[in-house]
């Protein structure tokens, strides 16, 4: 009895997912569509993909605000490659090198000085930010190989190319987080940073392998982004940072740490992202659903909160 | 005389775990009230409720004659209860007088009073002769310290009833002397006193009376001079306890862990127990802490087996097969929020991985086992450690290091704040390590306890380690240097 309203309560944006699409299938007759749908999954691919690394990182007990300066920069890096005249796939890699660097610097600079991430990572993103601005020249980055569109727009099977993408990294970061040693260590040092130092854990080093996870999944995301605009916007990302966070809190991690999972933030990006399609298809002015989405984090917290209460002794 | 709190078969149920099932209490004023129990009888249950902290499910509570129900600590201490935490319920980052003015700040018009609180604080401190000043940061207490601050807090105003949740378990005994003498001077005064305890031996220097809970339920409740040490255990645990630490000495192996610093030279030899014995802030922790690398000695050896490992981190300290169980669980044993299997193997993850990825099914066994072996109580190995008893999270940091196959133990404060049963179990899994051959150093301040357990004892005073005593040494002998030093000889 007691296990089974708990199991509820932690089912709960599971619940919301589907209540939420099951109330617009009949709210709008344009909402089950293979269109449409293939465009939700397009349109919350990328936040999908930089919230997978955020759980990561929250469930670590740190946090990443430069996630969307990143993706900024990376994009930039790998459209310019490309616009050079290189590969897609050297593209591909100089994104996700880029993100990856950004990550370690992230991760190393909380762990050698010391500083809380939330002001590391609010440095590197300004810094991030005035380095691309720098780099492009404030210009967006243009004349990219017609082949990249495929990345973010193209359709395997009948299914967005860029979903097939997406749960492949949900699959690596799911078995990652709970099926490594880095995953574990990530739970403990979450948990307790404390104990896990006692029990030998080498906990700087793998506080920056999950920074760097988080920056190598913004450059993945940067290239998706960079594929459907055809173009690399110095500009990118921003405000990524609080939908990203609001993905991974949404679906029950933690922002003190040890808590939050794949499948919980997949449904909170999901949430988010139906959300904003539904306010579209019912003509709900797109400044109200900001509100909404502000007003359904607090409301996804107080729950959980209220869940852990409850089942506290 | 009437009773100044009575409570009748009180109920508590906290989902599926009846904690209490029928718990009678009576306290009068100007008596010392002995509340016993083994961990998870639900003393701090009853307290809670009393305090107002917790809500009963059933039964009734009379205060001065008249049924109340204590909605909120609030309105418990209103009434005139008030409680000594045995868990550090204080602000960290605060100091120490505005910690005791919490929620109860002098004003000067409209702003903080920070001076006349400083003061008023500073001369609740001296008058206690307490070691502590009042703009000292909490956060840089040690946890005696804190424990003096949570008194000091229940000090303030004239409450009726004061209750102490072990309130000398992280005390050294000149400031757990101290504490007594603040209960008689309350008693004095006709306050009515709850005392909560593990050390038996204390009950003879305070209480008046004693009720004894076990599973929930009151099984005894009478004048404590009536009772012999023996019945309250009787009493406790529902059986007869042969006497409990009692230890055969094993023949010594090689030397496992020679130690070289400044201020220290020892070793440990397999099979060993050694007892490292001293006041509150003689270096004991410290020692500890710098075998375990924590901070890292800058000259001098530490050798395991022979080799010097001299760790920098306790990486390479449980590299170099040194385990270090903390005089803290809860804040450096343990991860609460985590199933007990997953604390189990933290220290040897690498036990229940398979080509780069966890078993599950290994990792439960592994738990499983010691579940068995340590007769942990618990739902399961799924269960979140947070929620056991103390008794049963200490055998979870044991099994955690027994898993890791350590050489050396280090056992700092192995018996904080665990009841007598539990204790006789730590001590049980200990003679075990020894006798599968580990070298083993124990830090405790109940020293009846070391002497018991302990081969060999060592003296530490200021940071040095000033005599080395022999099994069958006496309680007043390890004192003598522990206060002294070595060099002065010993009063007969």
């Amino acid at each position: 009895m007691k296990l089974r309203s708990g199991m509820l309560q932690k089912l709960l944006p599971f619940l919301s997912l589907i209540g939420l699409f099951v109330f617009l299938s009949i709210a709008s007759p344009y909402f089950l569509t293979a269109t449409n749908l293939a465009s939700v999954v397009r349109q919350t691919a990328v936040i999908n993909i930089m919230a997978l690394g955020m759980t990561l990182i929250i469930v670590s007990g740190g946090i990443d605000l430069s996630v969307g300066a990143i993706l900024a920069f990376s994009g930039v890096a790998g459209t310019m490659a490309m616009a050079g005249g290189q590969p897609i796939w050297i593209g591909l890699l100089v994104g996700v090198v880029c993100g990856t660097a950004w990550g370690l610097l992230n991760g190393l600079l909380t762990t050698t000085l010391r500083i809380p991430p939330f002001i590391v990572t609010l440095g590197t993103l300004g810094i991030a930010r005035g380095v691309t601005l720098i780099l492009s020249g404030g210009l967006p980055i243009t004349g990219l190989p017609p082949e990249l569109a495929f990345l973010g727009e193209g359709m395997v099977f009948g299914v967005p190319f860029v979903l097939l993408v997406l749960l492949a990294t949900a699959g690596l970061v799911h078995v990652t987080l709970d099926k490594t040693k880095l995953g574990r260590y990530t739970y403990a040092i979450g948990s307790n940073v404390q104990a896990a130092v006692y029990a030998g854990i080498p906990v700087a080093r793998y506080t920056v392998a999950v920074y760097a996870i988080s920056g190598a999944l913004c450059g993945l995301a940067s290239l998706i982004e960079a594929s459907r605009l055809m173009t690399g916007q110095p500009t990118a990302g921003q405000g990524y940072e609080l939908q990203v966070i609001a993905a991974v809190v949404i679906g029950g991690g933690s922002l003190t740490g040890g808590e939050g999972s794949v499948a919980g933030t997949l449904v909170g990006a999901f949430i988010m992202g139906l959300l904003a399609n539904g306010s579209d298809l019912l003509g709900i002015n797109p400044y109200l659903q900001q509100a909404i989405i502000g007003g359904i984090i607090i409301l996804a917290v107080a729950l959980d909160e209220a869940r852990k209460r409850r089942f506290a002794r | 005389m009437a009773a100044l709190l009575e409570l009748e078969g009180i109920e508590k149920r906290f989902g599926g775990v009846h904690a209490l099932r029928g718990a009678d209490l009576r306290a009068h004023a100007g008596q010392v009230h002995a509340l016993l129990g083994e961990n998870g009888a639900g003393k701090s249950t009853l307290m809670k409720i009393i305090a107002g902290m917790q809500r009963r499910d059933g039964g009734s509570m009379r205060w001065q004659g008249g049924t109340v129900d204590f909605a909120r600590p609030k309105e418990a201490h209103e009434a005139g209860v008030a409680m000594v935490h045995q868990e550090s319920l204080l602000a960290h980052h605060l100091t120490v007088a505005e910690n005791l003015f919490l929620g109860r700040e002098n004003l000067r018009g409209p702003l903080l009073d920070d001076g006349g609180m400083r003061e008023a604080a500073q001369r609740l401190i001296e008058a206690h002769k307490f070691p502590l000043q009042a703009d000292w940061r909490v956060e840089r207490l040690s946890p005696a310290e804190r424990q003096l601050v949570e008194i000091l807090r229940a000090l303030q105003g004239q409450s009726k009833l004061v209750i102490f949740d072990e309130p000398t378990s992280s005390l050294s005994d000149a400031e757990a002397e101290e504490v007594f003498r603040i209960v008689r001077q309350m008693r004095e005064r006709g306050a009515a006193i709850l005392y909560i305890t593990h050390r038996l031996v204390e009950l003879a220097e305070i209480a008046d009376q004693v009720t004894i809970l076990r599973d929930g339920e009151t099984v005894h409740a009478g004048p404590f001079a009536e009772l012999t040490t023996d019945e309250i255990v009787h009493h406790m645990v529902g059986r007869e306890v042969e006497h409990i630490y009692a230890r055969e000495p094993l023949p010594p192996g090689p030397e496992l862990l020679q130690v070289d610093l400044p201020g220290a030279r020892f070793s440990v030899r397999a099979g060993e127990i050694v007892g490292l014995a001293g006041l509150m802030g003689a270096g004991r922790t410290e020692l500890c802490q710098t075998l375990f690398g924590v901070t890292p000695a800058a000259e001098g050896s530490i050798e395991v087996e022979g080799t010097n490992v001299l760790p920098r981190s306790p990486r390479e300290a449980v590299e170099a097969g040194i385990a270090l169980i903390t005089e803290d669980r809860q804040r450096t044993g343990l991860a609460l929020d985590l199933p007990l299997a997953t604390n189990m193997t933290l220290a040897r993850l690498d036990g229940v991985v398979r080509s780069g990825l966890l078993r599950f099914q290994d990792e439960r066994a592994v738990a499983n086992s010691f579940i068995e072996k340590l007769r942990i109580r618990a739902a399961g190995p799924e269960q979140r450690a947070g929620k056991l008893s103390g008794g049963n999270q200490q055998k979870v940091v044991i099994a955690k290091w027994l898993y890791r196959e350590p050489t050396v133990v280090l056992f700092d404060e192995p018996t904080r704040g665990i009841d007598v049963n539990a204790k006789r179990e730590v001590f049980g899994l200990m003679d075990q390590m020894a006798r599968e051959g580990k070298a083993i150093l124990m830090v405790s301040s109940e020293l009846p306890e070391l002497l018991q357990v302990a081969d060999r004892i060592l003296v530490m005073r200021e940071g040095r380690i000033v005599k080395e005593l022999p099994r069958g040494t006496t309680q007043q002998e390890v004192m003598h240097f522990a206060a002294l030093g070595d060099g002065e000889a010993i009063p007969r």
